[in-house]
């Protein structure tokens, strides 16, 4: 079995209007057997910049923590909060580093990015295991179900969504997805991401 | 001695990764199933029947490859039909259990089926038979199969009691089934059930949202350690 389906999990974030929203589901399992129904995959980095870990759960820890410290260090000497478009090249150098014996992980940032201007615009984005950034428009999945994560999103995802419904139709999406995969489920949880707030709901899902 | 590749299925292969029991009781027999096909990962069929009709009292619950299992069921299914109409009479559940023995034994390097007959005939009355990946037989008064099995065995243990009617056996299934799916990420679904007794076979059927809850974990472990949400980053003292 693969690496990066040990330990299960999916997650995927999208854009809407004014606001991005991002949603994991929440099983740890060693293999077929489900061990915890609680295991979070998404962090928050900034106020404003949220990052979903999913992959090989020991990895989520410990990239965790070096994305926290190096965050941490930008902030002491830049005396500013880092932007999530400054994140997602950190999280790509970070992984980059371990090329030839990476971290399995495939991180998925949203975050409102601050404009020129000072207003702020919604901004997604992923890579893969060793870096590679997809800067996406719409939406972007990663984890055991993404497959099934793309093909609802598809269907489900269309532009200028209000954070409520913006919220639906993540969790549709996430939901109907990690249904049709065995290593993700037992339980869900999204935020939503606007300029001056974050909602946190946990979604009633299938437990099996 | 060389030990058997338990993971036999071929790549792409569909498989019945499964939470499958029966169990006997005065009248007659339960046999219960998930409903989960999966092909690696990918749920296939999220609402399988995996209790297969072999004889009008005689049912199987099928885990290990689909295409397995289908095969051999169908072949008995075709040899107890041969029976019926020879002997003049319903055949005994042992026969039917002997069939599948023969099959699953003889081709046991080939074969990835797990196996539970179950059924009720006037010799012997209401009887199951287990036969596990090596082709052996066994007369159990509740067999339990599939991945999900291994989560289950001491509920059962401790659940289990001899002389139990209609009801209660079906209880002991339902729970023992919604167990094994909770934990194992190869069964879900539904959960199907047949109680075979000398005057009917009654389907029962357990949807998805009205599967017994147990403790899901969102209990007192696991929660952070104060009041406050442990995620919120703590602002540094900069200028801003």
């Amino acid at each position: 079995m693969s690496i990066m389906q040990y330990n299960g999990g999916s997650v995927i974030a999208m854009v809407g209007k004014d606001c991005v929203a991002i949603a994991s589901d929440l099983r740890l399992g060693n293999q077929s057997l489900g061990i915890s129904s609680n295991f979070e995959k998404i962090f928050a980095m900034t106020e404003r910049t949220y990052v979903g870990l999913p992959g090989l759960a020991t990895d989520v820890t410990t990239l965790h923590e070096q994305l926290r410290y190096r965050l941490n260090m930008y902030t002491i000497k830049e005396e500013r909060t880092m932007e999530p478009e400054t994140f997602i090249h950190l999280v790509s150098s970070t992984l980059y580093e371990k090329r030839w014996g990476p971290y399995f992980i495939e991180p998925v940032l949203a975050g409102m990015q601050k404009t020129p201007s000072g207003a702020f615009r919604p901004f997604v984005a992923s890579t893969d295991l060793i870096g590679c950034i997809n800067f996406a428009k719409d939406f972007v999945v990663a984890g055991t179900a993404s497959e099934k994560l793309f093909g609802v999103a598809e269907g489900l995802w269309e532009p200028d969504l209000e954070p409520e419904d913006l919220f639906e139709t993540i969790s549709q999406t996430l939901l109907n997805a990690v249904d049709r995969d065995a290593y993700s489920g037992w339980g869900a949880v999204v935020h939503v991401i606007t300029k001056d707030k974050v909602v946190k709901r946990t979604l009633k899902g299938r437990m099996d | 001695m060389e030990t058997i590749d338990i993971s036999r299925l071929k790549s792409g292969e569909v498989n019945l990764g499964t939470s499958i029991m029966a169990v006997q009781f005065r009248d007659g027999v339960v046999v219960g199933a998930d409903s989960r096909t999966t092909t690696g990962s990918y749920i296939a069929n999220r609402v399988t029947d995996k209790l297969t009709h072999v004889h009008d009292r005689i049912y199987c619950c099928r885990s290990g490859s689909a295409a397995d299992t289908q095969a051999i069921a169908d072949y008995v299914h075709y040899y107890l039909q041969l029976y019926t109409q020879t002997h003049g009479e319903r055949p005994p559940v042992h026969t039917a259990a002997s069939v599948f023995e023969r099959f699953c034994y003889e081709n046991k390097d080939a074969l990835s089926a797990g196996i539970i007959v179950a059924g009720w005939d006037k010799e012997a009355g209401p009887s199951v038979y287990n036969i596990p990946l090596g082709g052996g037989l066994f007369r159990q008064p509740w067999a339990i199969g599939g991945s999900g099995s291994t989560y289950v065995y001491g509920y059962c243990d401790a659940t289990y009691r001899d002389g139990w009617g209609r009801d209660e056996t079906v209880e002991f299934v339902k729970n023992t089934l919604a167990l094994a799916m909770s934990r194992d990420g190869s069964s879900g679904g539904v959960i199907r059930m047949c109680v075979i007794t000398e005057d009917s076979v009654e389907r029962l059927f357990v949807p998805g949202n009205e599967l017994p809850k147990f403790w899901e974990g969102k209990e007192v472990l696991g929660m952070p350690l104060t009041k406050k949400d442990g995620n919120e980053p703590v602002p540094m003292a900069v200028e801003p």
